[in-house]
């Protein structure tokens, strides 16, 4: 009993003790990352007095990997170079598209602390951050950037009459990758698709000519279904039904018969571990000649790229997805602008150079995307990357992507994966779909 | 002022006898004999305060305070504060960054929501399943594990540790492993169950199997975490106990059901309470699976909902609101706990 109490004690005042100095540790550290942020102005050489009052410029992204990773390194270098006297702070945050970025940036701005800038879509997704984005007409009016930008991004990069952000780069969405070697051995002519029943004719040509995988699916996420179901509506129902559609104003059985048709090929034509697999895995199967097909952004050409002896218009095609000919699928990387922006200044230079030509060059040549710029020298760009462009400059029609914040507010798009999650996952439910997605909108 | 760091000093010195003496007002020939009904020698005001609190909650009062204190504070700030704070929030209709919550106008909205949203109520239903199914699979199997490594089999040691490992990785790198496992063409578990001529079996894609797929990930990952605490029980059962019901006749399965299993209740009890707690955090679980905040169809726990309502949505209350439901399922659970080790004097 007595050797009892005196052991408690002892662990007592023991524990109190450590904790004690944890305690100290914790605030030591504090205070150690406080100077942390308050030095670091090594660059400055003093010469310009203004720089100080500038701030240090912190710029928050997602491109922790890959493409992303060396598009976003080669950008910040260009910058540093051009602007040796901004202090930087570039924070990559990386995870599942984009997700632990948004959620850093929502606790920043909702406790007053927000970035000099960060990336995100612009569009009706910028309404989820209506009141916390300041104004950046006069970054616009200064570098000329609507004669320049294409049509669509002066409109999507506006809320309430002003401007909130500048275009970076853009990818296409409305893309159909394939394994030349699969789809020569089936027999199929990717150039002859002019239509979704067209191309499910070919899903179905490759599925009973060879052992592939006609077309592969990643499904870990939803987001890859509701971007391919939003293709199948432009093929299938064209521009004018997917516009009225993301207008709020969609007609139910064009919505049904896109369902009808998506669940068709999801249900006869994908990879069996679709649900356990994601992007990455999917777009392996392209590279490894298991599967024929896949519908992605033009992201996916990215791990082309980068795989060993795979070269487009020898081992890999594009072609526009079936029915979308002369369209091209906006999508937007821009940054944004807060306000009560901890760096005014800087952050408008780094905003007007996001939107140069060098910028533009810079980023995406290494991110597989084109500049939202018209005038940009497209030189230093791969052939890929050169008809995308010259695609993006002749499209008839650029509809905004729906499932990348362009075309529908992020509440809505949220609902729209809720119902593919829970309706369209296999089992393939079209009128539980249908009704849920004409609900949503 | 001296008087407290006096204190301190002999409080922090223990039963080393030196620093007892460098104090001078009261040498403790041993610390474990310091007690409430020690005599001290009573100086100034502060003294007097201190042996009033001393008098008010027990001894040791004054001298413990350093170090409760600082860890009270902050458990009270970052635990309890931000607790009610957050059902605060969840009583307004904030949403979105442009406005502040308004806590002028309380009311109960969000919960009426939450409760007529079917995916919050599928989601406390998952939840639900997941907690009990869980915790229930996981004693079972570990008390079993914990009977048979106690019947002193060879390797003992070993097969503790290969039981036990699984705990000490983190729900990541679980995760992963599941989820190459329960790949439908080439994961291990559709393989062996092949050979025995079952499945394919769709273990992520099918809505009505995901969950179980996940608790079975789940319970292979802790069952020799409740192992180790059975084991821990039974080493305290004495040895007569065994041999009385051996020579009462008892068969080994009776003997087990009727003598030994009942003195495991105390483990029982804490290791379900821990296993719950881990089952509501099994989001990182969830999270890592998909890398994103919704998990396949038919697995989306309350959680899940929560962050995706506050950080894709926005909907700050609504997602508040859903924490507070978890809450309430947290502190159901503890609740009766706490209250049980009370009673038993545990506390």
């Amino acid at each position: 009993m007595m050797d009892d109490s005196i052991s408690r004690r002892r662990f007592v005042q023991a524990t109190g003790l450590a904790s004690a100095v944890a305690l100290a540790g914790c605030s030591g550290g504090d205070g150690g990352d406080g100077s942390d942020g308050g030095d670091g102005d090594g660059g400055s050489d003093g010469g310009d007095g203004g720089s100080g009052s500038m701030g240090t410029l912190e710029v928050l992204h997602g491109w922790t990997g890959g493409d992303g990773a060396k598009a976003a390194e080669e950008l910040t270098t260009v910058f540093e170079e051009q602007h040796p006297d901004i202090e930087t702070e570039f924070n990559p945050i990386g995870g599942g598209g984009n997700e632990n970025l948004d959620a850093v940036v929502a606790n920043r701005l909702q406790s007053g602390d927000p970035p000099s800038s960060f990336a995100n879509w612009p569009g009706p997704n910028l309404l989820r951050y209506e009141g916390a984005l300041g104004t950046v007409d006069d970054v616009w009016a200064d570098a000329g950037f609507e004669d320049v930008m294409v049509d669509e991004a002066v409109d999507l990069h506006k809320q309430g009459g002003s401007f909130r952000a500048v275009p970076l780069g853009s990818h296409r969405l409305n893309c159909l990758f394939y394994n030349i070697d699969v789809v020569e051995e089936a027999g199929v002519d990717p150039d002859s698709l002019d239509s979704v029943s067209a191309f499910a004719d070919a899903l179905d040509t490759v599925a009973t000519e060879t052992d592939k995988i006609p077309m592969t699916h990643g499904m870990q996420g939803t987001w890859t279904t509701t971007q391919l179901w939003a293709a199948m509506m432009l093929g299938q129902e064209g521009f004018d039904a997917y516009m009225n559609f993301i207008g709020g104003d969609g007609d139910e059985s064009s919505v049904r018969a896109t369902f009808e048709t998506t669940a068709t090929v999801l249900e006869n034509y994908i990879n069996d571990d679709a649900s356990t697999i994601g992007l990455t895995g999917s777009n392996e199967n392209i590279i490894n000649g298991e599967a024929a097909f896949i519908h992605q952004g033009n992201w996916a050409a990215g791990a082309y790229r980068n795989a060993e002896d795979f070269a487009y218009d020898e081992d890999w095609g594009f072609v526009p997805f079936p029915g979308t000919d002369g369209m091209y699928t906006l999508h937007f990387d821009s940054f944004l602008y807060p306000s009560n922006n901890p760096s005014p200044e800087a952050s408008k230079t780094w905003l007007e150079f996001v939107g140069s030509e060098d910028a533009q060059i810079a980023f995406n040549q290494f991110k597989g995307s084109i500049p939202t710029r018209t005038d940009v020298s497209m030189d230093q760009f791969g052939p890929f990357l050169q008809e995308t462009a010259e695609d993006f400059a002749n499209a008839e029609a650029r509809p905004p992507t729906l499932q990348h914040g362009l075309a529908v507010e992020r509440e809505k798009m949220t609902a729209l994966n809720d119902v593919i999650s829970s309706e369209f996952t296999g089992p393939y439910n079209v009128d539980a779909a249908t009704s849920g997605f004409m609900d949503a909108i | 002022m001296p008087g407290i760091v006096s204190r301190l000093r002999r409080a922090v010195g223990g039963d080393s006898d030196t620093t007892a003496d460098t104090t001078g007002t009261d040498a403790r020939p041993d610390g474990g004999t310091v007690t409430e009904g020690t005599r001290r020698e009573r100086r100034g005001p502060i003294e007097r305060v201190g042996q009033s609190l001393d008098d008010r909650f027990g001894g040791d009062f004054v001298e413990s305070l350093p170090f409760w204190l600082p860890p009270f504070l902050l458990m009270g700030l970052f635990v309890y504060g931000a607790i009610v704070w957050n059902l605060l929030i969840s009583l307004t209709d904030y949403q979105g960054f442009a406005q502040a919550p308004d806590y002028g106008n309380l009311d109960f909205e969000m919960y009426v929501r939450a409760a007529t949203d079917s995916g919050v109520i599928d989601a406390t239903i998952n939840t639900f399943i997941l907690i009990v199914a869980f915790t229930s699979a996981t004693l079972v199997i570990g008390l079993a594990l914990a009977i048979l490594i106690d019947r002193g089999i060879r390797f003992e040691n070993t097969f503790r540790t290969i039981y036990l490992l699984p705990m000490s990785l983190s729900f990541v790198v679980t995760a992963q492993f599941w989820l190459w496992m329960y790949n439908f063409n080439n994961g291990v578990v559709n393989i062996a169950l092949g050979t025995f001529g079952i499945g394919p079996i769709d273990w992520i894609g099918n809505s009505s199997i995901v969950l179980w797929a996940v608790i079975f990930a789940l319970v292979w990952q802790f069952s020799g975490y409740a192992m180790v605490v059975y084991l821990a029980g039974l080493r305290a059962i004495p040895s007569e106990h065994y041999e009385a019901a051996k020579v009462d006749g008892a068969s080994t399965l009776r003997m087990y059901r009727r003598v030994i299993i009942p003195q495991l209740k105390g483990a029982t009890i804490s290791a379900s309470v821990v296993l719950m707690v881990f089952a509501l955090k099994a989001f990182d679980f969830l999270y890592s699976l998909v890398s994103n905040f919704r998990p396949p169809n038919g697995a989306d726990i309350l959680a899940t909902k929560m962050v995706r309502e506050a950080y894709s949505n926005q909907n700050w209350a609504f997602g508040a609101a859903i924490a507070i439901i978890l809450f309430a399922m947290a502190l159901s659970i503890i609740g009766p706990y706490l209250v049980y080790q009370y009673r038993r004097g545990n506390l």
